[in-house]
């Protein structure tokens, strides 16, 4: 392919309004983000977000969705499993809804889990006997952000199972693997990438999740106030620098993350030997 | 050790890939399964293994009835088509894996398991690519990896589907040298399917000829080739003939 | 045991295969994954339609004929009316430039393009604020020339756009690199000029994938809450989408009739779910398609 640049038409037509056009939606907005930041300069940026408050924020928006994103790990492989090995009645349909949270507005998702999860609501009410509380505490975040995170794992798993060889499982069962040992030994390693690829996908996804969270965690700060809410509450406070610097470190943390997965692509394909 | 393939039947829904087949497979012989594809002889294979399951008939290795165990209990070799080998693994654990899964009170302690893997690669002229990944080994060595991998677990038995189908005219033939060579100096009782009259005349002490699930003639290739026995034979012996290139 | 068999022909009891789990496994497995997505997904699709209908039919029509509501559903079709097509010749273009051809930057070009699928959408209102809001880069221009963009139709509808960004692109390339151009080329030496190629070979090939990455795009678009909520002010009647007056009504009590909006939304999810599902069955097909003429 890389013989034959420029054969077809249209090169300079769609990589220049390629360029014209993510220059105004993504680039230049980023850049007023990225001068904002630091106009109040280098002492009232970090001042800003090691603020106390600012900095529980970040315990309940990075820590809940980790959380989250592990349980997600767990369940989404089981899922992934059942749903590409399995036949059943109802598979396709479940397969199906796996994206619900994709296409169903994450508001209505947050309704919809807080009205459940309410002292109140149809598991709320089982639980309260027991002295659980899942709305408006810092369960509710993580209930929100595992449906959040949900079809992440499920998805990136989901065809490497389908690709899976099944000449590999019958080699081990050949050379006297058992069930389990073939799933541990052969199985497992195999999607280890794609597993740690989905809950990064996840992860990511959830720390910036916002219309979910706010209705159920009840905004209290220092305990269920997640970082992108004090971002709306500078806004509203005016202090645009202060939203902006808040707005720096999620931006920050999200290109981490994307590195991360960055990373385990690489590592993926050096393993298998493609890079 | 013998192998006894006693009225095996077998359907996939409504189409019967092998029909009432029975033939022996003599204790040290190398015995080739040739026919077109979609005859059956894959499956056949697989039905020895232990992967797939017949309707009917048996299955004996020995005296042992192994009909009604699984690949995992029956420890035949089996060499696939296109190698099957572990990619996350290196070569060596590779080779080593038959020995790790065992029990504990068989497995062979580390030690051990370092001189058979190491023997083996040796056996294979691999050994300098013990810390290597499957990915970075050519299709030749990939099947020789695969060979010693099967062979690890000192099955009775050595079952090989198609084992040189993947892999260009030259390293076939090479490997096809290699392979007779080996059984004369082991005399392990072999099996291998294969679509190419050539190599199972070339390599095999009998040639099992199957066509639509069905025992077509069994024979060493010199009485298979003078005396076909119906016109299928003859028919697929003669287009083998003129079509695949030496 | 064996030896007492004297004929062969006995049936055979086969043994599990070497590939599959135990029965009791399996049943353990479907039986966790369903109780997984019954907490999570199933039962928040039942308790919205089921809270929409709690106070009966009556209230929940009554909730569509509200001039607040009706206004919110109007901006919202209007805004993806508006950004649905943007994104999607944005995205036709980029996955041509993308898959047609190569040049340096492709790969950071690729990340940009996701880039909104990353950062919060929270941010995706921000970076708008600080553009055009009255503190904003240019806020000052537009006060001066009575210009609104935030807390305004442009606002919302560039939030949108924002956070929706990727989708057309995302579903196109990876469908456009797999199918290759060797009949775009085949077209071009019948001496077919670029418009022709396009419309005749290349959009009949990507369609399915072309609408599945419009409607998932439409999806989000209707459905976008913390971009839109950070640029909209929330005024009634004015700047108040589908998803927003949900949470007005939410937060005022009227949970009927939150849950009535929301079960419109939750409508279109579900037709946005089977229209994926077609589409994606489609592409796949054509994909395979594709794979084998190669052969």
């Amino acid at each position: 392919m890389a013989g034959k640049r420029h054969i077809l038409p249209g090169f300079k037509l769609t990589l220049g309004y390629t360029i014209l056009y993510l220059s105004i939606i993504v680039l230049i907005p980023f850049s007023g983000l990225l001068l904002k930041t630091f106009a109040g300069g280098w002492e009232h940026f970090f001042k800003t977000i090691t603020e106390p408050r600012v900095v529980a924020s970040y315990y309940v928006s990075f820590g809940i969705s980790l959380a989250a994103a592990l349980v997600n790990g767990f369940f989404g492989v089981i899922a992934a499993w059942v749903l590409a090995r399995y036949e059943f009645p109802g598979r396709k349909i479940l397969d199906a809804i796996v994206d619900l949270p994709f296409a169903l507005p994450t508001a209505v998702a947050g309704i919809a889990l807080t009205t459940i999860y309410a002292r109140n609501g149809m598991i709320g009410s089982l639980l309260e006997p027991y002295g659980i509380k899942v709305a408006y505490t810092q369960l509710g975040i993580f209930v929100a952000l595992t449906f959040i995170g949900l079809p992440f794992v499920v998805r990136t798993v989901q065809p490497v199972i389908q690709d899976l060889s099944v000449d590999v499982e019958e080699a081990a069962a050949t050379l006297g693997a058992n069930r389990w040992q073939t799933f541990t030994r052969v199985i497992f390693p195999a999607l280890l990438p794609s597993i740690l690829t989905g809950i990064t996908l996840a992860y990511g996804r959830a720390v910036g999740e916002f219309g979910s969270v706010v209705f159920i965690s009840g905004n209290l700060p220092f305990k269920t106030e997640i970082t992108p809410l004090l971002i709306i509450t500078k806004l509203e406070q005016y202090d645009y620098t202060g939203a902006a610097a808040l707005g720096f470190v999620m931006l920050v943390a999200s290109l981490f993350i994307l590195l991360i997965s960055n990373g385990l692509q690489a590592w993926d394909n050096k393993r298998k030997g493609i890079a | 050790m013998s192998i006894q393939i006693r009225n095996i039947s077998k359907n996939f829904g409504k189409f019967a890939a092998l029909k009432d087949v029975s033939f022996d497979v003599g204790s040290g012989e190398l015995v080739a399964l040739l026919g077109p594809s979609g005859s059956g002889k894959t499956t056949l294979l697989r039905v020895t293994a232990g992967l797939e399951f017949a309707e009917k008939g048996k299955i004996l290795y020995g005296i042992k009835d192994v009909t009604e165990r699984s690949a995992y209990q029956r420890k035949a070799g089996f060499v696939f088509q296109h190698y099957a080998l572990f990619q996350h693994l290196n070569i060596f654990e590779n080779v080593a894996f038959g020995l790790r899964v065992r029990k504990r009170s068989e497995r062979p302690s580390e030690p051990q398991i370092r001189a058979r893997v190491e023997q083996l690669l040796d056996t294979v002229q691999l050994r300098e690519f013990a810390k290597r990944v499957p990915a970075q080994l050519s299709g030749g060595q990939r099947q020789r990896i695969a060979f010693a991998r099967a062979l690890a677990i000192e099955p009775e038995v050595l079952l090989l589907d198609e084992p040189f189908g993947a892999l260009d005219a030259k390293v076939r033939k090479e490997l096809r040298h290699w392979l007779r060579n080996f059984h004369d100096t082991t005399h392990l009782t072999s099996v291998f399917v294969t679509h190419d009259q050539e190599e199972a005349f070339e390599v095999a002490d009998r040639v099992v000829i199957i066509d639509k699930g069905v025992v077509q003639q069994i024979g060493t290739p010199n009485e298979v080739r003078e005396n076909p026995a119906n016109r299928f034979v003859e028919e697929f012996l003669d287009l083998g003939r003129d079509s695949v290139p030496v | 045991m064996a030896g007492a068999t004297t004929t062969f022909r006995t049936k055979v009891v086969a043994p599990r295969r070497a590939t599959a789990e135990s029965p009791w496994i399996k049943g353990t497995l479907i039986s966790i994954l369903l109780l997984f997505f019954g907490f999570f997904l199933i039962l928040p699709l039942y308790v919205v339609f089921h809270e929409a209908f709690s106070k009966g039919a009556g209230v929940f029509f009554k909730t569509f004929q509200d001039r607040a509501t009706a206004h919110a559903i109007w901006l919202t079709l209007l805004t993806a009316a508006i950004a649905v097509p943007l994104n999607t010749v944005f995205g036709v273009a980029a996955a041509w430039a993308l898959t047609r051809f190569q040049f340096r930057g492709r790969s950071l070009l690729i990340s940009l393009i996701d880039l909104p699928l990353w950062v919060s959408p929270v941010i995706g209102g921000l970076i708008y604020v600080l553009v055009f809001g009255r503190q904003g880069w240019f806020g000052p221009w537009l006060f001066e020339h009575d210009i609104k963009i935030i807390f305004a139709l442009p606002g919302i509808v560039l939030a949108t756009t924002f956070v929706t960004f990727p989708f057309v692109a995302r579903g196109l390339i990876p469908l456009m690199q797999a199918q290759g151009h060797k009949e775009e080329e085949a077209a071009m030496t019948l001496g077919a000029n670029g418009w022709q190629i396009f419309w005749r070979v290349t959009v009949p090939k990507i369609k399915w994938g072309l609408l599945y990455g419009i409607i998932l795009c439409n999806a989000r678009a209707m459905g976008e809450f913390g971009a839109v909520s950070v640029v909209s002010g929330h005024i009634r009647n004015k700047t108040n989408t589908m998803p927003l007056h949900i949470e007005i009504l939410y937060n005022e009590y009227q949970f009927a009739a939150a849950f009535a909006v929301a079960s419109v939304l939750c409508v279109l999810a579900l037709v946005t779910l089977i229209i994926k599902t077609y589409a994606e069955w489609q592409a796949e097909r054509q994909l395979r398609a594709a794979a084998e003429s190669v052969e």
